[in-house]
């Protein structure tokens, strides 16, 4: 993260409206230079046209040529702003970085109260970062919040880069599926029109060759015609085109239950040792020895098993496990503990 | 006179009844008797169809235990009014056949603008400003302020109304909304107010669409009726445009320019009160935790702004917790205005849907679609809070919250269109974002939803299965009437030629032609000769018009019409239109007559009566199809054919037959009038069939395909026999009925069905004094199309 150093003293309006007709460092005005065009850096958010940037930082990193300014400016990270209000610019930077590390949805919450409780949290430290109130505790903030929850923000970043992956398709085919309906109507209109002058011109070329009666060949004109009026009302009364690329809609969205955990055949049963921890290395002669000894090792005995099920059997006597009331129990509330203290800390 | 139809007895107000009269209130009644039922009926104009709808459905309101309540929406003030006028004669003469009055309340609703009486506000000329200042003077918390002592201003005619009765501050009976007026000056009350707050004690309300229609004033106004409600629709024929215009928007570069000045100034608002009165900040803030619908119950009959309709699970949806906090929202809204405005700094066009809009919204400036629906709620809200009555361009902000609600509610049946530049040709980028709505049935879904019976009805509504299918409803009962008549007394004619035998038209290829414009000319100058009194002429646009008068200035024909008539024309500009209309009159009156040119879509084409004398003649100069560059209408049309099948070439040429019909329709306003339509473009004669089924009948096949000159002479004789007096009687039993008709054809009915039942007469033979004469229309486009 390159931008967290941002910081708290940003000029207070960066030039509202007009700033896109003057240069402010060489004055140079776009009345005559059409192709000018300006840029800002993240650090400062001060805008200055292309040929200053070139002129002053082609050198290397300089300091900001604003009066007052001087903040140590490096070229590559100029670029174009988004926003003609550069304060909005910076807002939205200020934003994008905080919608980086507080990313959690609304189905990770119990109820739409807490959520919206963390969104109004959320809302209050982004607010004060922009407002540059108190910005050293929300910066604080921010970042015990990220290191506490980093599992979390990468797991939710995930699923909405999936998501918006999954609705830019979604689009991207709907908006295809649209131009291929009015490309058939537009073709089955033309067909129609074909259709219908050829009748005509047939008519009137049989009448003027002048063989057969008038009064039917007008008539037989008119069958045709009124086939392919037919046509044409079978068009109306056709049922709407089946989609073709698999798009279901308004199905409710598919509640992932978190990360997708790989299949467990023992349907969350660990082999983890839940008592003690097992070492790699025990220094005990016997083992020592046996790791060494071919007859041993050959017939595949495994040394881990071994230690795991000795320290098992240390703990576990007549289906009693030692401190399990106390221990586990406690991990358990301590890890809510723990969340809560980052939340209530975070609000 | 009294009748009964099936058991319910129907006292109608005048001596004689139209056959198609009785009819139509048989289809209402048979609406009004299914649940839920829903009826597009189309009745010839000037055949009393207000008057008919009034007396059956007031006979089946008083004689139903369950006192159903009517509301009738149509467009205009004066066609209010005329409603109103005609309720109350029909309500006197109830009166007098009964011998008693009936508890029974009849009002009219209208803008503040039409009903306010303090003098010093209803003498701003914009409606939005006599709003604001009437709520300055009226809103709750402006009496908590006087209460405490403070020196505010209140308005004596609203204040005048809290002592009285709530639900009886007005008799019983119908006012119109001049009898209001002047009660209201009589006992110095409110108008507005009193017809707003009696609403819900009414039998009949009479208002605009705009009421029901536009989620933005229904959810206030028309909220708590009951649904049992009889819902009409007068003058529905354009009822698809209304909807779609209640829910489109359009944002400019100035409007945003104006909603950043009015955020900001919401944001010193919020510091002000801050440090003067936090806790109520604070009261909001908690109140926004539990839910909007809390937050609601403090709406004041009136607040501020008028929000769309959130569906209701949204309502009792607790406010996002990013802008809950009133100076969050107010930087939301910046960031969203800040948005926009980089939008518009495009220099091409771009059309999206709400999906993608929102998707780029929220890759640029993390606003998500939740806190953005509830934006316009979360708006009013805060300026409640804020106790604002009105603060400078407070509406543009409004309009953007508004914006923002639509776009995150409904991703289909809109589409935004961002178009920079005014014109293709211009240079100068003066760029409009279009938020369009595409589906007329989005904003009429509610009323379908809601209300038992829904009535559509209009003079000119055909096709009528078009209806049903844009508006997606289902219709139990479609029905278009006949004029029944005892002389021909409207001469429709298709001219497709000039006396030269060349084509006339309209369509692109020929207008500027100067054969086909001399021809126009040729058939204006022969009409204009030969027609006594007014002469009404439509076409297809402002654009054609002006090109087609100055190509006419150039080849001397308006000199040779001026030698007949009085040449006016109507303006975009409403006041010069009314001026034009005024000098229209009086020329007819004294007897030189005038010939109005106008435009098929504008003002004159949808509200303006020319009865007898003003209008005798009316020409339809081509056919007036929209103008199909529009990228909105594209759209629209493209959201049509996939939505509903509608192929745009139909409703291209449905939309053009209604605004022609509009315009014929404009001449005849009642069964003594008479006059000649005459539609000019070979066009029409293919699309004879799309007209409303009483002209459509009344068109021979003698009458179509003309050349000038021959209608000029068919018009000639029409207009002569015309003139030959035509006593009243001759219409006796014909085209209007005594009660002895009237009952000689009930009881023929009703042996009909009976011997129908018996299975000795099939059912065609009802109806015995009208012909109805059905075209097959295919074999009529068949031989169309073989026309070269
Ligand atoms: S209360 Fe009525 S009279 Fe008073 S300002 Fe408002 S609309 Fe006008
Ligand atoms: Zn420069
Ligand atoms: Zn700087």
């Amino acid at each position: 993260m390159s931008r967290t150093a941002l910081h708290n003293d940003v000029p207070e309006r960066i030039h509202p409206e007009d700033g896109d007709e003057e240069c402010p460092i060489c004055h140079s005005k776009r009345y005559l230079r059409r192709d000018m065009r300006f840029l800002i850096n993240p650090e400062c958010y001060h805008r200055m046209c292309e040929s200053c940037i070139d002129r002053i930082f082609s050198h290397g990193p300089a300091p900001c040529p604003v009066a007052g300014c001087g903040k140590t400016l490096r070229r590559h990270r100029f670029r174009a702003p988004t926003f003609q209000d550069l304060q909005l610019e910076r807002e939205v930077d200020i934003r994008k970085r905080v919608s980086q590390v507080f990313n959690k949805q609304e189905d990770d919450f119990d109820t739409l109260l807490d959520y919206n409780n963390y969104l109004n949290d959320v809302e209050d430290i982004t607010h004060n970062l922009i407002h540059n109130i108190e910005v050293d505790a929300m910066e604080q903030r921010l970042r015990e919040y990220e290191a506490a929850n980093r599992q979390a923000i990468t797991e939710n970043s995930k699923r909405s880069n999936q998501g918006m992956r999954d609705e830019k398709r979604r689009l991207a085919s709907e908006k295809e599926q649209a131009r291929l309906r009015q490309q058939s109507a537009a073709s089955e209109a033309q067909a129609y029109k074909a259709e219908r002058d050829a009748a005509r011109r047939n008519v009137i070329s049989q009448l003027a060759t002048g063989r057969g009666d008038a009064d039917t060949i007008a008539r037989r004109g008119q069958t045709v015609l009124k086939k392919s009026k037919a046509l044409r009302e079978q068009y109306e009364r056709r049922p709407e085109p089946v989609d073709t690329g698999f798009q279901v809609k308004g199905l409710k969205k598919t509640v992932k239950a978190g990360p997708v955990n790989p299949y467990d055949p023992f349907d969350g049963l660990t082999a983890k040792h839940e008592y003690g921890i097992v070492h790699d290395n025990y220094r005990w002669q016997p083992l020592e020895q046996a790791k060494k000894d071919r007859r041993i090792m050959a017939g595949g005995y495994d040394i881990d098993e071994y230690c795991s099920r000795m320290l098992t059997d240390l703990y576990v006597g007549f289906g009693v496990f030692v401190g399990e009331d106390e221990d586990v129990a406690t991990a358990g509330a301590g890890m809510a503990a723990m969340t809560d203290t980052v939340m209530t800390d975070v609000s | 006179m009294r009748f009964f139809i099936d058991n319910l007895e129907v006292l109608f107000p005048y001596p004689r009844i139209y056959p198609e009269q009785y009819d139509y209130m048989c289809d209402l009644k048979r609406t009004l008797d299914m649940d839920g039922g829903k009826a597009v009926l189309e009745m010839p104009s000037g055949t009393g169809k207000t008057v008919t709808l009034l007396s059956l459905i007031v006979a089946y309101i008083q004689q139903n235990p369950a006192k159903r309540k009517l509301i009738y929406c149509s467009r205009t003030m004066s066609e209010i009014e005329k409603a109103l006028a005609e309720l109350k004669a029909l309500m006197k003469y109830r009166k007098q056949e009964l011998g008693y009055e009936e508890e029974f309340r009849g009002l009219g609703l209208t803008s503040r603008k039409n009903l306010c009486l303090n003098s010093s506000v209803k003498r701003e000329k914009s409606g939005a400003i006599v709003d604001a200042r009437c709520r300055a003077l009226t809103a709750g918390f402006v009496k908590e302020k006087k209460e405490r002592g403070e020196d505010v201003d209140l308005c004596i005619y609203h204040e005048n109304l809290d002592p009285l009765e709530p639900d009886n501050l007005i008799p019983n009976g119908i006012w119109t909304l001049d009898d209001l007026l002047q009660y209201g000056e009589q006992h110095k009350q409110c108008p507005y107010f009193t017809a707003r707050r009696m609403m819900p004690f009414c039998n009949v309300i009479i208002y605009s669409y705009h009421y029901l229609l536009d989620p933005k004033i229904a959810e206030r106004v028309s909220k708590d009726f009951p649904k049992d409600c009889i819902v009409v629709f007068d003058e529905a024929h354009n009822i698809d445009n209304v909807c779609i215009e209640s829910l489109s928007i359009d944002i400019t570069e100035d409007s945003l320019r104006r909603a950043t000045r009015g955020a900001n100034n919401l944001e010193r608002r919020i510091e002000e009160m801050k440090s003067t009165d936090a806790e109520k900040l604070q009261n909001e803030y908690q109140k926004l935790v539990e839910g909007l619908r809390e937050a609601e119950e403090a709406r004041e009959e009136d607040a501020f702004i008028a929000n769309p309709v959130l569906p209701d699970d949204l309502l009792s949806e607790a406010v996002p917790g990013n802008i809950r906090r009133a100076e969050h929202f107010v930087s939301f809204l910046k960031r969203f205005i800040e948005y926009l405005k980089t939008r518009m700094k495009v220099l091409h066009v771009i059309s999206e849907t709400p999906v993608s809009f929102l998707a780029h919204l929220r890759e640029l400036t993390f606003i998500e679609r939740k806190p953005l629906r509830f934006c316009a709620e979360r708006l009013t809200s805060l300026i409640r809070t804020l106790e604002l009555t009105s603060i400078e361009d407070l509406h543009p902000l409004q309009e953007v919250a508004t914006f923002a609600t639509l776009v995150a509610t409904y991703d289909k049946g809109f589409v935004l269109i961002l178009e920079p530049f005014e014109t293709d040709t211009a240079t100068v980028p003066n760029p409009i974002f279009h938020f369009a709505c595409l589906d007329a049935a989005i904003a009429i879904k509610p009323v379908f939803d809601r209300f038992g019976s829904v009535i559509i009805t209009s003079g000119t509504i055909s096709p009528l299965d078009m209806y049903p299918r844009m508006l997606d409803f289902n219709a139990l009962v479609q029905e278009s009437y006949p004029m029944t008549l005892a002389r021909k007394s409207f001469l429709p004619l298709i001219v497709t030629r000039g006396s030269d035998q060349g084509t006339l038209s309209s369509s692109f290829q020929i207008r500027n032609d100067p054969s086909v414009v001399r021809n126009y000319g040729d058939l204006l100058v022969e009409f204009c000769r030969l027609t006594p009194d007014g002469v009404v002429v439509f076409f297809p646009s402002y654009l054609y018009m002006e090109s087609i008068v100055s190509m006419w200035q150039g080849m001397g024909i308006l000199d040779s019409i001026w030698k007949h008539k009085l040449i006016l024309v109507e303006t975009p500009d409403a006041q010069e239109t009314a001026l034009a209309l005024e000098a229209f009159r009086s020329a007819c009156n004294n007897g030189r007559g005038a010939v109005l040119l106008s435009v098929a879509r504008g003002k004159v084409s949808e509200g303006i009566d020319f009865d007898h004398n003003y209008g005798r003649t009316v020409i339809c100069i081509g056919v007036p199809f929209q103008y199909t560059e529009s990228r909105i209408l594209k759209a629209r049309l493209e959201f049509l054919r996939e939505t509903y099948r509608i192929r745009e070439n139909d409703f291209l040429s449905f939309d053009a037959m209604r605004h022609a019909a509009q315009c014929l329709g404009r001449v005849l306003r009642g069964k003594d009038d008479y006059g000649v339509m005459v539609l000019a473009d070979r066009r029409f004669q293919k699309k004879r069939a799309q007209l409303p089924k009483w002209i459509n009948q009344a068109l021979l096949d003698s009458e179509t395909n003309l050349s000038v000159d021959q209608a000029v002479s068919q018009a000639k004789h029409f207009l002569k026999n015309m003139a030959k007096p035509f006593p009243p009687e001759f219409q006796y039993g014909i085209s209007t009925w005594s009660l002895e008709d009237l009952k000689a054809y009930q009881a023929k009915l009703e042996e009909e069905e009976i011997r129908m039942l018996e299975g000795e007469v099939g059912p065609e033979a009802v109806g015995p004094n009208r012909v109805v004469d059905e075209f097959d229309d295919i074999d009529e486009e068949a031989l169309m199309a073989l026309d070269p």
